[in-house]
């Protein structure tokens, strides 16, 4: 099955009707996505802050990284799951939304910029875990981490105005960037 | 309220903000951006109070380390959210999910501020560890906040949540 029948078998779903019918499901499962989404940029912000050098504080980068990384990581997994069930309510809509794309892009670039800093500068972290200004590869990293993640929200912000779904846009207003429908 | 609402959505300035399309989702993203600088400065403080993390920072410290951030980001957010109501008031004044929200945003700071005065106060002594009083409210506050969000976002499915509450 190509990855448009699998679009169109979660739009279909009775999981995905029933969401489309319940009055509050969808609004429930939105906000708990908002929530889960600024928890997971916070919680990286602050740990950026740390590899940007700022603020100046004694506390080692990865006494900080520990105590925020399980809020990281169970809100990412939160945003994962209600992101999906939001995907599946509107699927065939979401599917040619190039806002919606763009998104899961910045998301796999995050993916990758904290791949690349977990694999090869976190393991030197030993040599500058106290010290107030990390290497540069370490400052690149948090630099990039806080830009792709402002994006994802802006691009998450950006599909609700662009997929013609939850708010409603005058009928002569050019503020669709979606695909041309098929 | 309403009428005033009406006036208010009729004004140049409401009209300018509605006639820039970008500037409702730009404000937004904003906004949600500065929701997570909040709610996790909420979270590490709250999490410090209980005993969960930083235990080896003095509360102040700790207090001192988000302070800045969670009044910060509230004063862009305050301003954010401003533009986008005068940009919609009718929708605002109309949802319940936004008096809800204002009242517990009221709530929230005036508990900030307390607690922040306490802590100041407090600083340079000995200090107990948490007790279950403390715990509570730090477990209320984490609450309060996330009512908060839920709440903003619920303003755009106001009827869908409150039914006949809405007040439209």
């Amino acid at each position: 099955m190509d990855l448009y029948g699998l679009v169109e078998l979660a739009h279909n779903s009775a999981l995905s009707e029933w969401m489309r019918t319940s009055l509050k499901a969808v609004a429930i499962i939105n906000a708990v996505h908002v929530l889960s989404i600024a928890t997971v940029f916070g919680t990286i912000f602050f740990v950026d802050l740390r590899l940007l050098g700022y603020p100046n504080v004694q506390r080692s980068f990865s006494r900080l990284h520990h105590a925020l990384v399980r809020w990281t990581w169970a809100a990412f997994a939160l945003s994962v799951v209600s992101g999906v069930l939001l995907f599946m309510v509107n699927a065939l809509t979401y599917y040619r939304n190039t806002a919606f794309w763009l998104k899961m892009a910045t998301i796999v670039i995050a993916g990758v910029n904290m791949l690349i800093f977990e694999r090869f500068t976190f393991r030197s972290v030993a040599n500058w875990d106290q010290a107030v200004l990390p290497p540069p590869a370490a400052r690149l990293a948090g630099a990039l981490s806080i830009v792709l993640w402002v994006s994802v929200i802006f691009l998450g912000r950006w599909i609700g105005f662009t997929k013609g779904y939850d708010f409603s846009i005058p009928e002569d207003v050019q503020f669709d960037f979606s695909l041309p429908s098929e | 309220m309403f009428e005033f609402a009406e006036w208010l959505g009729a004004t140049p300035l409401s009209v300018a903000i509605q006639s820039r399309l970008w500037l409702t989702p730009l404000l937004q993203s904003i906004h949600i951006v500065m929701i997570g600088v909040v709610f996790v400065s909420i979270l590490n403080v709250a999490l410090r109070v209980m005993g969960r993390i930083r235990t080896d920072e003095p509360l102040v410290e700790v207090w001192h380390r988000f302070a800045p951030w969670f009044w910060s980001s509230l004063g862009v957010m305050a301003g954010t959210g401003l533009v986008l109501a005068i940009g919609e008031p009718v929708r605002e004044v109309s949802a319940m999910s936004f008096w809800v929200k204002m009242s517990l945003i009221a709530v929230g700071v005036v508990s900030a501020l307390f607690f922040g005065r306490t802590v100041m106060a407090a600083a340079g002594h000995e200090e107990a560890p948490p007790t279950m009083a403390a715990r509570v409210v730090a477990v209320a506050t984490i609450f309060l906040w996330l009512a908060i969000i839920f709440l903003g976002r619920w303003i755009a499915y106001d009827v869908e949540i409150w039914e006949s509450w809405h007040l439209g």
